[in-house]
């Protein structure tokens, strides 16, 4: 029997060869995995009537944890996104996504190395919003203590466990006093806790502009759903793409690892696609299960085939196939231990 | 020469206009609402959601935070008007804290009200 099970779910598009990659270079790290696959998206529409089929919600019910690929949430036809109804089912209340500079995508700044926990389940996205009258709509924000209680005290053990420093809670509570000040209150309530880590608060749009200053000066920030979607996609832009930018999905007993990217549909089938975000989704998959020694493995690997740019992919520079670029990974992690 | 304020009232498109349900926000420490069939006349119980998230009917996490305050959608299963809603508010007030009701729309037959996840 092997040691964790786990629900694999490619998703469309480019999705089924970039997790067949990652599946790849995983199991070439001596993890002992077995993979359950399970199906997601448009796909399904057809032949199970819905997006999200009930035999995923259960194969990720029982597993708790998933690695998944990219999926796409068809604009206006009224079917609810898979994504969110995943985080919702689920309550997977953190959203974590990790930025660092990567050495290929040569960036201007001397540090980027922050990392972003996003409330994923309140805010202005709670799907409450009504027509109020025919020419007004409006949409509440919904932010409760528990909801942001929790939020903040796994950021700040993360950043503990983890050897950060500094953990910041982003809000606009100079504006919306309730909403915005409960979450910012119930951020110091839990820093409490953390008297080892340093603590503080600043305003969306300062954040913003300080962002693209000088990014250097952040450690892990806090933030509302909303301020959290935009500030995370700025984050990424300022590491150099979506390419690199992994994400997991985080509930008290249940976690989701996927990229932040789409499925580039037009690339599917050409084995073009940079594996990199699901990869290093992988990466934090394993150390979530405890796998920290196959996960420092791989990282090594991949930054060093970054690093010599000979087996890297088009969007670095590169001319090598998407499995190409995760066996140049394996060649080098066997390389290591031989 | 219209302002652009002008511009934009004169751009609104008049709709047909249907009261079909209200969405009732009720506030209690004792868990999901229950409601039976017709205890509220023509306003039947569709779904109830806690922070966006859809508590009843179907599957609900164990580990799902729940707080205090609930979105119960009543949807009419005949035509009414507004003094039912009033009677509805009335009824509804005799057992049951709530912090708000919403009437719920269709707009040239579409819902103007969005679903719960």
């Amino acid at each position: 029997m092997a040691t964790h099970v786990v629900t694999m779910i490619p998703g469309e598009g480019t999705g089924p060869e970039i997790c067949e990659a990652v599946r790849m270079v995983i199991d070439a790290s001596g993890v002992d995995i077995q993979w359950e696959y399970a199906d997601i998206g448009l796909d399904c529409l057809e032949k199970y009537g819905t997006l999200l089929p009930e035999q995923t919600i259960q194969s990720i019910a029982k597993n708790k944890v998933a690695l998944k690929g990219p999926t796409t949430t068809p604009i206006g036809t009224g079917h609810k996104s898979a994504n969110v109804t995943l985080r919702k089912v689920f309550d997977l209340y953190a959203n974590v996504r990790p930025v660092r500079l990567i050495p290929a995508l040569k960036r201007p700044w001397d540090k980027l190395d922050i990392i972003n926990f996003r409330e994923n389940t309140e805010d202005s996205y709670a799907a409450i919003e009504h027509m109020v009258s025919d020419e007004v709509a409006q949409c509440l924000k919904v932010i409760t203590w528990p909801g942001s209680y929790r939020i903040a005290d796994f950021a700040l053990k993360w950043a503990r466990d983890n050897g950060r420093k500094k953990v910041y809670c982003v809000h606009k509570a100079n504006i919306m006093k309730m909403t915005d000040g409960l979450f910012l209150e119930a951020f110091r309530e839990a820093a409490k806790k953390y008297p080892d880590i340093e603590t503080g608060d600043i305003i969306v749009d300062n954040c913003a502009m300080q962002l693209v200053r000088n990014p250097g000066q952040f450690d892990c920030l806090v933030l509302p759903n909303l301020y959290g979607d935009i500030l995370t996609d700025l984050c990424a832009g300022l590491m150099g793409g979506l390419g690199f930018a992994p994400g997991a999905n985080v509930g008290d007993n249940c976690a989701i690892f996927e990229a932040v990217h789409g499925s580039a549909p037009k690339y599917a089938g050409m084995k073009k696609i940079n594996p990199s975000a699901v990869l290093i989704s992988g990466i934090m998959m394993l150390r979530w299960l405890g796998e920290k020694a196959a996960a420092d493995r791989i990282e090594k690997a991949m930054y060093q085939v970054l690093d010599e740019g000979k087996t890297v992919t088009y969007d670095v520079g590169g001319t090598a196939k998407t499995d190409e670029y995760a066996q140049a990974i394996i060649d080098k992690m066997r390389a290591e231990t031989k | 020469m219209p302002t652009f304020t002008q511009e934009a009232i004169a751009t609104k498109k008049k709709k047909t206009i249907e009261l079909v349900g209200v969405d009732l926000y009720i506030i209690t420490d004792k868990g999901v609402p229950q409601f039976t069939d017709g205890e509220f006349g023509p306003f039947k119980c569709e779904f109830i959601s806690n922070r966006g998230t859809k508590v009843w009917p179907g599957f609900v996490s164990p580990d799902l935070l729940m707080v205090n305050w609930y979105r119960c959608r009543f949807i009419a299963t005949t035509p009414i008007k507004d003094h039912e809603v009033a009677d509805f508010l009335v009824q509804v007030s005799k057992k049951w804290e709530w912090s708000a009701a919403q009437k719920l729309w269709n707009y040239d037959g579409e819902a103007g009200y969005s679903k719960a996840y």
